[in-house]
């Protein structure tokens, strides 16, 4: 059932497992649930346990996908052992390099059954027994179930940290995101069929749907632990998170309007250069100081260039959206009465 | 339900939230398409409108099988709605109109007769308007102005939703990002026929308006890009070559201002000793933004050249002026 995909391709489109049937006779699921692996400590086993005991409980059908990115050793060992335990339950997916969480998701979406998928931690993060509420959620017509840790084990500053960002990131879109860095996520198929996932997507897979127009809906989880939880969040977490915020601003509001970005910023540059440049001429003029040996004046010219050099980046973004503009969707149709 | 004849002529009409207006603009749009001697259809655009105006509007669609309704599945706004408007449209000719009842729907035989004169893109100017003059009417005129100068498309009242365009013309247009203002401009740029004529503009009745002041900055923004996708898009180059030469002048400008000094000007500005190193510096820098222009302008040409998007436009202008 696990396949070697080789490390210079990327993915194949169609699956290649052995003695998988036809797409046409593919038998259909209720949920998949998938799992990105990446390391060699996951908790494979604890992970199948706890959710398949709470997905029997519901009555749906359900596999479990592990995704396997680039990780070998105690856990791979573990989910072939468990592989040949639960018969067609459990798949696994394996890529030769790290690509990523986002390309695992979307090797994962190829190959699922499910109607839902449900993505999870490597370990046991949240409490099983919300996958109920959240399914049902999806089953009273959700597009797109995101969990919200409530209340959170992990160090206050952490948490602080999170509340932060997440309020940014409220505030930025408008829409219901408490906690975007849980993925313990129900989602419908159709929307990861739908939605581009690469790069750094995985995180801000909530925010693209909800801007696709498809319809998020929280939920309150207990949060049980997190993976490594002593530690507090290194510097770089915090880097990270402020270019996320970022991200997600550029993602949301100018994807196809690059100039207003960088029109706007770049213009805020110029028009502090020429401040500088105002100040010193005044100087100049009132209190006879020379203007080019200092470096105020430096300051100035450079910050002029500078702006312009933005704005410059800015109308290559536009030229560059324009010409794939018939490629870009802005809009998606609910349906359409002739 | 009877299948209407196939139409000729789509009227595109956005809506969010009109659910007053509805029923009234439907019963004008009835009567003005009843003195078309094509057969029209009604493509209603709802942008997710929040009140009852699906409601009201499945119920125009039972009374008229012409009208046909495309929901969003979220508010994208009206260039997104227009757009969608053009992708579902069946006729040769797309009239495009407000929800708000303050376009006139009577209008539209007018607007259909002069594009059948030949011309590609009908532009309704609304010379008598009956907006506030502060805040709607006085920034629209000076953004009109600058973009008439700016693109060289000589369009009164770019904002007027009231617009008719020829099928094929609008189909080809790629429609994105709060552009719908600039559409005429857009069609000239690929060739089109552009003209406006003078339309009726009536105050608002029920509902209120959209949008507000705040977006000169915007429009200036837009107004650069149009102009670059407009006129320059096949060739990106030329325009990232003009932005430098123009920057050359100016540092030149400023070269031959600062080493020769201004004889007469008051204060230090005399002599070339003071400005002189002063005016190294920024001559330089500014050498640089000139070569980087220029390297910008060869990588937009690369992401034209690579999207195939300048072969087409090639065969798209060809069969412009065959037709």
């Amino acid at each position: 059932m696990s396949e070697q995909l080789p490390a210079t391709t990327n993915l194949p489109a169609t699956p290649r497992e052995e003695g998988s049937v036809d797409t046409a006779g593919i038998e259909r699921l209720d949920v998949t649930v998938v799992v990105p692996v990446q390391s060699p400590e996951a908790e494979i086993e604890d992970v199948a346990e706890a959710l398949s005991a709470e997905l029997e409980h519901s009555g749906k059908s359900y596999e479990i996908l592990y995704v396997f990115d680039g990780v070998t050793g105690a856990a791979w060992k573990s989910a072939q052992a468990l592989l040949k335990r639960s018969g067609s339950r459990v798949r696994t997916i394996s890529f030769k390099n790290a690509f990523g969480e986002s390309v695992c998701l979307s090797a994962a979406v190829e190959r699922a059954r499910g109607r839902y998928i449900v993505t999870s931690p490597q370990y046991v993060q949240v409490d099983p027994h919300e996958l109920r509420a959240m399914l049902s959620a999806l089953d009273a017509g959700a597009d797109f179930v995101t969990p919200w840790r409530h209340p959170r084990v992990d160090p206050l500053l952490n948490q602080l940290q999170s509340t932060i960002f997440n309020a940014l990131i409220r505030l930025i879109i408008r829409g219901p995101f408490h906690d975007l860095n849980c993925y313990f996520r129900a989602i419908r198929r159709e929307v990861l069929e739908d939605v581009a996932i690469y790069g750094d997507m995985y995180r801000f897979l909530p925010v693209i749907a909800f801007r696709q127009g498809y319809k998020i809906q929280e939920v309150k989880v207990r949060h049980l632990k997190e993976w490594g939880a002593a530690g507090f969040f290194g510097l770089g977490v915090y880097a990270r998170r402020a270019l996320d915020v970022l991200a997600v601003m550029f993602l949301t509001k100018f994807t196809l309007k690059p100039l207003r970005f960088f029109g706007t910023v770049g213009g805020l540059f110029v028009l502090s250069g020429l401040a500088v440049g105002a100040f010193l001429a005044w100087r100049k003029y009132w209190h006879h100081e020379p203007v080019a040996d200092q470096p105020l004046f430096f300051v100035g010219v450079m910050l002029c260039v500078l702006g312009v050099q933005i704005v410059g980046f800015g109308l290559v973004g536009e030229i560059i959206i324009f010409s794939q503009a018939r490629n870009l969707r802005e809009y998606r149709v609910e349906r359409i009465w002739e | 339900m009877e299948r209407p004849p196939s139409p000729r002529v789509s009227v595109v009409v956005p809506i969010f939230n009109e659910q007053e207006n509805l029923p009234l603009l439907q019963r004008e749009l009835e009567a003005a398409l009843a003195r078309l001697e094509h057969p029209a259809e009604i493509v209603y655009v709802d942008d997710r409108s929040t009140d009852g105006s699906l409601r009201v509007m499945q119920g125009l669609r039972r009374a008229d099988p012409r009208v046909r309704i495309v929901r969003f599945r979220r508010n994208y706004g009206q260039t997104a709605a227009l757009a969608a408007g053009f992708d579902a449209a069946r006729g040769d000719i797309v009239v495009t109109l407000d929800g708000d009842l303050q376009n006139d729907p009577a209008d539209i035989p007018a607007l259909v007769a002069k594009l059948d004169e030949g011309f590609d893109v009908v532009a309704g100017w609304r010379k008598q308007r009956h907006d506030s003059f502060v805040v709607r009417r006085l920034p629209s005129l000076a953004a009109n102005r600058l973009i008439a100068w700016v693109t060289g498309v000589p369009i009164h009242d770019t904002g007027c939703t009231l617009k008719a365009f020829r099928g094929e013309v609008v189909k080809r247009l790629p429609i994105y990002a709060e552009q719908h203002r600039f559409l005429p401009v857009m069609s000239r740029g690929s060739g089109a026929r552009v003209t406006e004529m003078v339309v009726n503009h009536r105050p608002r009745l029920y509902g209120h308006s959209k949008y507000g002041l705040g977006r000169m900055v915007r429009v200036a923004l837009d107004l650069l890009t149009i102009k670059m996708i407009s006129q320059f898009s096949q060739r990106p180059l030329h325009y990232f070559g003009l932005l430098s030469l123009l920057l050359l002048g100016l540092f030149t400008f400023v070269a031959v201002l600062g080493f020769l000094g201004l004889p007469y000007a008051p204060g230090g500005l005399s002599g070339p000793e003071r400005w002189g190193t002063a005016v190294l510096p920024i001559c330089l820098l500014g050498l640089t933004i000139v070569m980087y222009f220029a390297m910008l302008g060869l990588l937009a040409e690369l992401a034209v050249s690579a999207s195939g998007m300048h072969r087409r436009s090639a065969i798209d202008r060809l069969l412009n002026e065959l037709h």
